[in-house]
């Protein structure tokens, strides 16, 4: 029974997006959607604990291995991505059952919570899956429930972001499905294990067309997981979107494709093989470049939710740095990366949804003071902060102390200051927002303590993330010792 | 039993929250951080007469973030040192921070600082004195910018944007240290000896980000200009930086990471102590020559104060068991005195809201007891024998003899008359200058002032008398390291 977990899982999502559909009253639109991702979070948790002692599930759909049969494969990092995920979203739907009204207009939402369950339904999907096709389907869906999570919203800004945004990921899909296409004709299979077992004895004399692949597989997946000079769609959309969906797709949608990309290059073909070509060397540089210049840009955005976007460009440049070291603990970072920021960047986009909400405004300079009229709320933000700056014990400062050791495990000592770098990038936009938040007396004049307070159950879904960001610091090693 | 060795840490900094939530009133906010610190102070003493060898894990997450507390003899007075100045602090604040409103903004991060700064004192690895050293970069910076003010955020954001970049250099070298030793605690001699010698020239790297990443603290020239821009703080928060929280932190991190991590005698074999020990000399010269041009009494002091932190790491580059006790004895010290000097300086701004040379003509009549308090200090500064600035210098000289570098002895001596140099024009205009006593009315600060400057002031000449049992202390510390 258990075994089927992944695909009750999904199953669910989609049919209580149907039932939304044809519900009328928005208290049951709400009830239907947080009942179905209850569902799945307290699935995802059996799961894991199944994975925990089973090492992997493999779930078999249609006939075994024949060509189009489905297969889910759910190892550990997949049984803790997953949770995370259910986790998270869960946490944006209890969020968003008291701000969605606030942005998106009375018809509209019972729609938000129906591309809410399939958006979920479908990342699990790439999650779960593995054989190519299937992730490509669940690809186009989550690409098109993310769209329509943008669109909501309906200014004209918004309209051009989805735009911007479905031009982009199409092509990604186009050079993905390109890349599928490419590997069917060599291998004949569909299934990631299969073709891992063909690819390793053939590799040799399709030396050209692996390289191809794996360009494409890397620039259609780079360009929907908005990896560096690919990333020009993400601070449009991401700033647009209401705040719930924001969060979501920064916190979760960019994340699922470049888990995809994990797996095509590090179990579909093998650290050997990739390590063999000059691929892994410009994911590195991507992710290096990531790293600084979507820092250097978040510095100059004027919008907090922009800043806040481009720092997830270049927190993305984490992820894709890991995995461009091309070694297992490399992986495994960048994996850990995933997690650690999933909670802190949803934490991130929530808040900043609040303090937006409440100055109506979405300029970083109105935010002065900020800290005297919401005391609290600023604080949550500042421990978030502390964790992309990299205190110790919070996520951001495993993830750079590991990505280090890394490094310094292929020798490519010089690298690490390009991860410290980034981190004093980061000091450099974060900080301000809560230093002119809390201090400053022309900040702080004319404010009142309290004034913009939030009711408390507002908070509650931010203060289980942020507790979830410590949590995610403190078993750190437990974690990373998983993937 | 051991965990009681986490109470003076966590202690200050609950009391620091405490006041944040429940935003007492004046007289019930002074109750609260007073019997705080006092209650630490005796904490601390009790640890170190009757808790020996003890230590605790506060947490374990892997190998590496291990949040692990020992305080040993060096940490011991370090602690012990902060505790009893944060207790006159906290008086001198009280009068000198008067009623003005949102004060409990600024105990809060006073008392949380206390707490952070213990806990660099009582750390027992790197990775913990680095999360606390981080800690008190967050700690300080409100205190730091309390006056609010354009030009306050300005130096605030200098601070900070310095002290990170000295984390991060120092991050850079744990992160490779820890590659070669898996391991990252507190043992007398270094734990890199016990590892196989690989090239001396990545250890020597290592030791010169380390060196520099902790000296950006120590006001180590040339990454020394955040400290004079600092002093925009209000003064008890000058002299606590000054004297204990962040310079000294700065100094005792040196002391850890060249002693108990990486250990002389590999730094010796890199040969990375002499290229410092030319920072150190430039840092203690210069210091001085700046400080003779400041007009700015706080500045001037602010100068001095990066001399002096020079002295101290002369104990830290020249590996010789007299540089050590003379290092950790001026450490102990320029404590004492430099905290005189500014709550001096500070009582003359906050009563005759005077701040420059020019202007204290004649204020020694008219505050004789804290201006006596003043000289006093600045005898034993320029270390006239028998003050106490004289018992560190002499071993500190007597170290830099012993390894045959002859012209630490001088430079230590020409600093000494600079040292007056910047310090006798003060006395001289305070006492010779301006209308004849009998004309001026005596108006001395406040007891809450007056009584820490005065003990402070006692406190110097009665350690200048007897520092013998400091020094066995001291000793007993640095047998075990030479």
């Amino acid at each position: 029974m258990i075994k089927f977990i992944p695909l009750i899982n999904i199953l669910i999502l989609i049919l209580f997006s149907f039932i939304i559909l044809i519900t009328k009253k928005e208290k049951n639109v709400k009830l239907m959607s947080f009942a179905s991702n209850i569902i799945t979070f307290l699935l995802s948790i059996l799961l894991l604990t199944r994975v925990l002692l089973e090492d992997f599930i493999v779930l078999n759909l249609g006939k075994n291995n024949s060509l189009l049969g489905i297969q889910f494969y759910i190892g550990s990092s997949e049984a803790v991505i997953s949770l995370t995920f259910t986790f998270v979203m869960l946490m944006i739907l209890w969020f968003s059952n008291s701000s969605v009204k606030k942005e998106v207009s009375e018809i509209r939402i019972s729609f938000f919570y129906i591309l809410i369950n399939i958006l979920l339904a479908s990342l699990l999907g790439v999650i779960y899956s593995n054989d190519l096709f299937n992730s490509y389907v669940f690809i186009e869906v989550s690409t098109l429930s993310a769209c329509g999570l943008i669109i909501l919203k309906d200014k004209k800004e918004n309209i051009k972001a989805t735009v911007k945004y479905l031009i982009m990921s199409t092509i990604g899909s186009g050079l993905v499905l390109m890349a599928i296409a490419y590997i069917y004709s060599i291998t004949g299979h569909l299934n990631i294990t299969n073709i891992n077992e063909v690819i390793v004895s053939s590799y040799q004399s399709h030396q050209n067309a692996v390289l191809i692949i794996l360009g494409l597989f890397t620039v259609g997946l780079g360009i929907k997981s908005a990896v560096f000079p690919l990333h020009s769609w993400l601070p449009d959309a991401h700033s647009s979107a209401p705040t719930p969906a924001s969060a979501a797709l920064s916190a979760l949608v960019i994340k699922v494709y470049v888990f995809m990309l994990i797996k095509i290059l590090f179990r579909m073909f093998t650290y050997e093989i990739v390590n063999s070509f000059i691929i892994m060397d410009i994911i590195l540089l991507l992710g290096s470049m990531g790293m600084i210049f979507g820092s250097i840009m978040a510095i100059f955005q004027k919008e907090l939710k922009r800043m806040i976007a481009y720092s997830s460009v270049a927190q993305m440049g984490y992820i894709v740095f890991g995995i461009g070291l091309g070694t297992i603990s490399g992986t495994a970072i960048a994996t850990y990366h995933i997690i650690g920021h999933a909670v802190t960047k949803s934490s991130l986009f929530l808040i900043s949804g609040l303090m937006i909400e409440k100055t109506s405004s979405k300029k970083i300079e109105d935010l002065k003071g900020i800290g005297r009229e919401m005391p609290i709320t600023l604080g949550l933000f500042t421990l978030g902060a502390f964790s992309m700056v990299g205190i110790p014990i919070l996520p951001g400062f495993i993830s750079k102390w590991y990505l280090s050791l890394a490094c310094i495990e292929v020798g490519r000592v010089p690298l690490i200051l390009i991860i410290l770098a980034s981190s004093l990038l980061n000091v450099l936009y974060y900080f301000p927002i809560i230093i002119n938040g809390f201090f400053g007396n022309e900040n702080l004049d004319g404010k009142i303590y309290k004034s913009k307070k939030i009711e408390l159950s507002r908070l509650i879904p931010i203060f289980f993330l942020v507790l979830s960001i410590i949590l995610v610091g403190a078993f750190s090693s437990k974690l990373i010792n998983l993937f | 039993m051991d965990l009681i060795i986490v109470v003076p840490i966590m202690l200050p900094i609950l009391t620091g929250f405490l006041l944040g939530i429940i935003k007492p009133n004046y007289n019930n906010r002074n109750t609260i951080i007073i019997s705080s610190t006092i209650l630490n102070f005796i904490l601390i003493l009790y640890i170190i007469l009757f808790k020996h060898n003890v230590s605790f894990h506060i947490v374990k997450i892997n190998e590496f973030l291990d949040i692990y507390l020992m305080p040993d003899n060096i940490g011991k007075i370090f602690a012990t040192l902060v505790s009893a100045l944060w207790i006159l602090t906290t008086f001198y604040s009280i009068d000198y921070m008067g009623n003005q409103k949102n004060l409990n903004k600024f105990f809060m991060f006073f008392m949380i600082t206390e707490g952070v700064t213990i806990g660099i004192a009582f750390s027992g690895n790197l990775i913990t004195l680095y999360l606390f050293y981080e800690l008190l970069t967050l700690s300080t910076f409100p205190l730091v910018i309390e006056k609010g003010s354009e030009k306050a955020l300005q130096a605030g954001k200098k601070y900070l944007i310095y002290s990170f970049f000295g984390a991060t250099m120092v991050l850079f070298g744990i992160i490779l240290l820890f590659s070669q030793t898996q391991n990252l605690a507190f043992t007398p001699g270094g734990i890199v000896g016990s590892v196989p010698m690989g090239n001396p020239n990545f250890y020597l790297f290592i030791y010169i980000l380390l060196f520099l990443g902790f000296g950006v603290k120590a006001a180590l020239v040339p990454f020394h200009s955040w400290l004079p821009s600092a002093m925009v703080a209000p003064t008890p928060v000058s002299s606590l930086l000054h004297a204990v929280a962040v310079v000294k932190s700065g100094i005792f991190a040196l002391g850890r990471m060249t002693y108990y991590i990486l250990g002389w005698e590999v730094i010796e074999h890199t040969k990375g102590n002499d290229y410092m020990l030319i920072l150190v000399l430039i840092t203690i010269l210069m210091g001085s020559f700046l400080a003779i041009h400041q007009q700015n009494l706080k500045k001037r002091l602010a100068y001095s104060t990066i001399s002096q932190l020079g002295y101290i790491m002369l104990g830290l580059v020249i590996f010789e068991n007299s540089s050590y006790i003379g290092g950790m004895l001026h450490m102990l010290f320029h404590a004492t005195i430099k905290i005189t000097l500014f709550f001096c300086v500070g009582a003359i701004m906050h009563y005759e809201n005077k701040t420059e040379l020019k202007e204290i003509e004649g204020i020694g009549k008219r505050m004789p007891k804290t201006m006596l308090s003043f000289t006093v200090a600045s005898i034993c500064l320029i270390g006239i024998p028998p003050m106490n600035g004289f018992v560190s210098k002499w071993f500190l000289a007597i170290g830099g003899l012993e390894r045959g570098n002859y012209f630490v002895p001088i430079i230590l001596l020409l600093s000494a008359l600079l040292t007056a140099a910047y310090l006798i024009p003060i006395i001289s205009s305070a006492f010779f200058k301006g209308k004849p006593a009998h004309d001026v009315e005596v108006s001395e600060p406040n007891n809450f002032m007056l009584v820490p400057i005065v003990l402070l002031a006692v406190l110097n000449v009665i350690l200048g008398f007897f520092p013998n049992a400091l020094i066995t202390m001291i000793q007993s510390a640095a047998s075990k390291l030479f």
